[in-house]
């Protein structure tokens, strides 16, 4: 089903039940920056495999994104508003523990998420995403318009469909306020990295995933924008989730 | 039943996209797959997707390699399907059948001449 | 796929008898049609590539080619809107909507449109279109695929309705429909189509407007049009078990109807019977019924009795055989028009 968690900033989000369940945890899908639950999961095939792997799927479109409400206030997208927003939001489903798996965006949420609320995490992936912050150093200035992976990620997404560029540049400039450090790691949550051989925007998933005490899959052949479909990141993830 | 060969084209992905990259294939010659199930995997200027299967059936022939472009309408791939020898396409409702002997209960009298 | 319509070499019409569904008399007509006139185009939701859904259709595109037999949207009133510009600029359109609940939303275009547009234009603008209607009930269809619209047809000036009762006439009746200059709607009764009957493939005789005598009786007349004429002749084979002779006369033009034939019919038998699968009150039923009585009130016996659906929306399926005129309820008539 599809529904709104309705609130200062509401929140779409679908919650698809499995095809038979196993009785394990369901899994939080968190979709990357400028995309939404439909185009970075479902699209790409992946509330499917969950399903048949017997695995409830809970995917949100974060604030600003798909069909959540979509603010241009800068101060409205800290990381800690997303945590805020998902922990709601597992509350409102009365889920006590999860899988996460992010992409992009959505994998820095999801160690962001782990951190604040390790008990509620049982294991993460974390997909496109590396240890180089992608908003460093954007400032005040305008994402897009320059030359730097993340520009070229905005220019494209600033362009889709249903898409507010005000309201993504805020988004922007909310998270790059708060800028990534891979350290303290979340405790206790074991943690799987998979990155496109191609994806500069995850460059140094290895050494991150090394620094953690993490797995780490690498996708042959494949750049951020086309990692998401792959069989082999699907395949990862079901095993890694086990 | 009988089998009849079906070739499905690479379909509109909307937002005027007019041509997608084959990635990977999620069936290979001679699977038989069924209606949804995943067909191909995509990547457009925009993002990436698989395609489910819009038909049941054994595929016969996959018509792009991967890696190539193949633009919107162009064969992705040929299904033989099962059909029923005499279709009777389309139809709403059933043929009556026809009742050998009509039945009645009433019986009539003659009019007097 | 197996071909439902076997092909004859050629189309036109002569004197060959064969054996043919309603539904293959119905595309035989179209091909006689569609070649003898270049200005025929056929149309409706899948009529081209697959043949229609009752296979009517079938292969006409493939021989005719799909600038002469074409898919529409499932729009029926730009079909009929369609209909009226091709007959404007000299085509002579023969449309169909899938089944007769589907003419609703086309009722803007047919009355307002097609049925005035000859007289509002002085006969400038003819409307020689063909309004195929698979229509009635009988086939246990979902809802709005069963319906009885004639009454609402047969009380639009302009049009002509007609309603075949088996496959030779349905071909004649189509020929004689599709040839005329006015707009017609061609009533097919869907539970009569797959029937098979031997099938002259001739000129039509008979004059637009006739109605005809199916069986020859002496005590009383049936009156029906559509797949009720089938019902009607199984009801005169019973009473003839009981030594009562029926008539059973084919309405098959119900506008205009022939008031002198059904009054020569029943100035014989003196009794009469109407039978129809639309509802009862203000049916179509009782024009019949007073035309009768205006022209045979000294010769009648007995007030003409009607058999007809009830004063319900047409049921859904699984209640049509309650809902439809059955052979009981008929000789139930017959027996009332004899003891009065």
């Amino acid at each position: 089903m599809t529904a709104n968690l309705i609130g200062d900033v509401t929140m779409r989000y679908v919650d698809l039940p499995p095809q038979a369940s196993d009785g394990s945890v369901p899994v939080l899908l968190l979709h990357g920056f400028g995309t939404s639950f439909d185009m970075n999961w479902r699209a790409a095939g992946w509330p499917r495999v969950l399903e048949a792997a017997g695995r409830r799927v809970i995917g949100p479109d974060l604030r600003g994104h798909g069909g959540s409400d979509k603010p241009t206030e800068s101060g409205l997208y800290l990381p800690e508003h997303f945590v805020d927003d998902l922990l709601r939001l597992l509350d409102a489903l009365d889920v006590e523990v999860v899988d996460v798996v992010g992409y992009s965006m959505g994998s820095r949420l999801a160690w962001s998420l782990a951190l604040t609320a390790p008990a509620r995490v049982r294991r993460m992936v974390l997909a496109g995403f590396g240890p180089t912050d992608a908003l460093a150093g954007l400032g005040e200035t305008a994402p897009g318009t320059g030359d730097t992976p993340f520009d070229h990620v905005f220019r494209t997404v600033a362009a889709l469909p249903g898409n507010d560029p005000e309201a993504l540049a805020a988004c922007a400039h909310g998270q790059a306020a708060d800028p990534f450090v891979p350290v303290p790691r979340p405790e206790g949550v074991p943690m799987l990295l998979v990155a496109g051989a191609e994806d500069t925007v995850a460059a140094g998933a290895s050494d991150l995933a090394a620094a953690c005490g993490a797995g780490f899959v690498e996708i042959p052949g494949r750049h951020h924008a086309n990692a998401v479909s792959a069989r082999a990141f699907k395949e990862a993830v079901v095993d890694f989730l086990g | 039943m009988a089998e009849e060969n079906i070739t499905f084209t690479l379909p509109d992905l909307g937002e005027g996209l007019v041509e997608a990259t084959v990635l990977e294939w999620q069936v290979a010659v001679g699977d038989v797959i069924g209606r949804n199930d995943p067909l191909v995997e995509v990547e457009t200027t925009k993002s990436a997707v698989v395609i489910p299967s819009p038909q049941a059936g054994r595929v016969v022939e996959l018509h792009a390699e991967e890696e190539r472009v193949v633009p919107v309408g162009d064969p992705l791939v040929t299904f033989a399907v099962e059909v029923a020898e005499a279709p009777q396409a389309g139809i709403v409702g059933r043929v009556p059948t026809e009742e050998a002997a009509p039945r009645r209960r009433v019986r009539l009298k003659p009019p007097a001449e | 796929m197996t071909e439902l319509i076997e092909r004859t070499a050629a189309p036109a019409v002569g004197d060959e008898t064969v054996e043919l569904s309603m539904q293959q008399a119905i595309n035989r007509a179209l091909r006689v049609l569609l070649a003898e006139d270049p200005d025929v185009v056929v149309f409706g939701e899948d009529v081209g590539a697959l043949g229609g859904v009752f296979r009517v259709t079938d292969g006409l595109q493939k021989e005719f080619g799909d600038r002469r037999v074409f898919d529409t949207p499932l729009a029926e009133s730009a079909i009929m809107g369609m209909a009226v510009g091709l007959a404007m600029n000299g085509l002579r359109p023969v449309p169909e909507l899938q089944f007769d609940g589907f003419a609703y939303p086309a009722i803007d275009q047919i009355v307002n449109q097609v049925a005035r547009m000859n007289y509002r234009t002085r006969g400038a603008a003819p409307m020689p279109i063909t309004l195929r209607l698979p229509s009635f009930g009988g086939i246990q269809a979902p809802e709005h695929h069963g319906e009885s619209l004639e009454t609402l047809f047969a009380h639009t000036p302009g049009l002509k309705v007609v309603a075949p009762s088996d496959p030779g006439e349905a071909y004649s009746l189509l020929l004689q429909s599709v040839r005329s200059d006015d707009p017609v709607v061609y009533m097919e009764p869907k539970a009569r189509y797959w029937e098979r009957r031997p099938v002259r493939l001739s000129e039509p005789t008979d004059p637009i407007g006739t109605c005809r005598t199916v069986r020859p009786g002496r005590h009383a007349t049936l009156v029906a049009w559509g797949a009720m004429v089938h019902k009607c002749l199984q009801v005169a084979e019973l009473a003839a078990e009981d030594g009562v002779d029926l008539e059973v006369i084919d309405l098959r033009w119900l506008t205009p109807i022939d008031a002198a034939g059904l009054a020569a019919s029943v100035a014989r038998t003196k009794r009469a019977v109407v039978v129809h699968e639309a509802p009862l009150t203000a049916g179509l039923g009782a024009e019949v019924a007073t035309l009768i009585t205006e022209n045979c009130f000294r010769d009648l016996a007995a007030p003409v009795q009607r058999v007809t659906g009830f004063d319900v929306p047409y049921p859904a399926g699984p209640l049509e055989p309650q809902y439809l005129p059955t052979i009981d309820r008929v000789l139930l008539a017959v027996q009332r028009t004899l003891e009065y």
